[in-house]
């Protein structure tokens, strides 16, 4: 019975790995080599980014795919997750600067 | 009823439906705690087919077609524009409009950066000798590719003439579903019943059901299948359930 628990608790812990989203930090908005983004902008891009994307799907590990890939696919999603280009650019904004804080 | 018949009602119900496309539910007798976006709008149509076996046998499908409305991004409201159903017992058989309902879900925490996603639900039925008012507590969370949901249900129904006839009833529903790829998702639902005849538990009915389900989501639209086996023995209650939700977005 332990090691069912064990083993359940592993398992949530990994999957939970996969749910990474990180708050926005002041890093976030310089992170990104020559560009400043705007703080305001990341975390509209963090909100909508937890709360439009799950509504079809789970969350995608954020490195995943590419840096050249990611506008591409927010892009695609756009229209059936109601997300208007501002939308779109804050959701891409955010994602691309955790990717770039964390290397 | 016959074999074939059944088939051809169940087929019947799924071809129909096609036409209609949809938003994305992992699971059909459970509801997720996050709401869709201002201003999005989502027919969802569900067929249900209920088949008990037994001196009380029958066969029962259920049709209910709702538009799903974004009022903001925390709060969704929906209409059931006409829920009505085909039944089929040694006595008779015919199809029956039901209700129509209105139903407000509001989200207040999300199921991926809050410990756990909350939402409360009302839904008001309206019908024929029929006045039903449910409540929910949904609470969800999110771990990766898994997707835990539980639901806490209240309902008082007043049916028959002069509406004289009440009952309440309780239903937890726990829920497990997990992304198999970006498009498919499969997992379990189990519910457990709580049925109060004239808000009373003298007759102690409880019932058990559990079964899989599967779902699949593509551009706009998804559908999802869910299939339920009673593991209690209550008489006049369906020995097994079939629910398929189409669903698609504008």
């Amino acid at each position: 019975m332990v090691s069912i628990f064990v083993a359940l608790a592993f398992v949530l812990f990994s999957c939970e790995l996969t749910n990474y989203v990180p708050p926005v930090t002041p890093q976030m908005a310089t992170a990104r080599s020559g560009q400043q983004v705007d703080l305001v902008m990341l975390r509209e891009g963090r909100t909508l980014f937890v709360h439009r994307c799950i509504e079809c799907h789970t969350l995608p590990v954020l490195w995943r795919y590419s840096t050249d890939d990611w506008p591409n696919i927010v892009d695609s999603m756009s229209h059936r997750a109601s997300l208007k280009p501002a939308d779109r650019e804050a959701i891409v904004a955010y994602i691309l600067a955790v990717r770039s804080a964390e290397h | 009823m016959k074999p074939a018949l059944r088939v051809g009602i169940f087929v019947a119900a799924i071809l129909s439906a096609l036409s209609s496309f949809g938003g994305a539910r992992h699971f059909t007798f459970l509801y997720e705690a996050n709401t869709p976006a201002s201003g999005s709008l989502e027919l969802e149509n569900w067929v249900t087919w209920r088949h008990a076996t037994g001196p009380g046998r029958f066969d029962q499908v259920d049709f209910r077609h709702e538009l799903e409305y974004g009022v903001t991004d925390k709060l969704q409201a929906s209409i059931y524009l006409a829920d009505w159903f085909y039944k089929s017992d040694p006595e008779r058989s015919g199809s029956t409009y039901s209700d129509t309902a209105i139903e407000l879900i509001y989200n207040f925490t999300n199921p991926v950066v809050d410990p756990v996603g909350l939402s409360i639900y009302g839904e008001l039925r309206v019908g024929d000798r029929l006045i039903e008012l449910e409540s929910k507590l949904i609470s969800q969370k999110n771990f990766g590719p898994l997707i835990l949901a539980y639901n806490a249900t209240f309902e008082s129904v007043w049916e028959r003439s002069d509406l004289a006839e009440r009952e309440g009833e309780f239903i937890q529903a726990l829920g497990a579903s997990y992304e198999i790829s970006p498009t498919v998702s499969a997992g379990i639902e189990v519910l457990h019943e709580f049925v109060f005849p004239e808000w009373r538990d003298t007759e102690k009915i409880r019932n058990f059901l559990v079964g899989p389900n599967v779902s699949y989501r593509r551009g706009n639209w998804f559908v999802t299948i869910t299939a339920l086996a009673q593991a209690t023995d209550t008489q006049d209650e369906p020995d097994f359930q079939l629910r398929t939700i189409f669903g698609m977005g504008f």
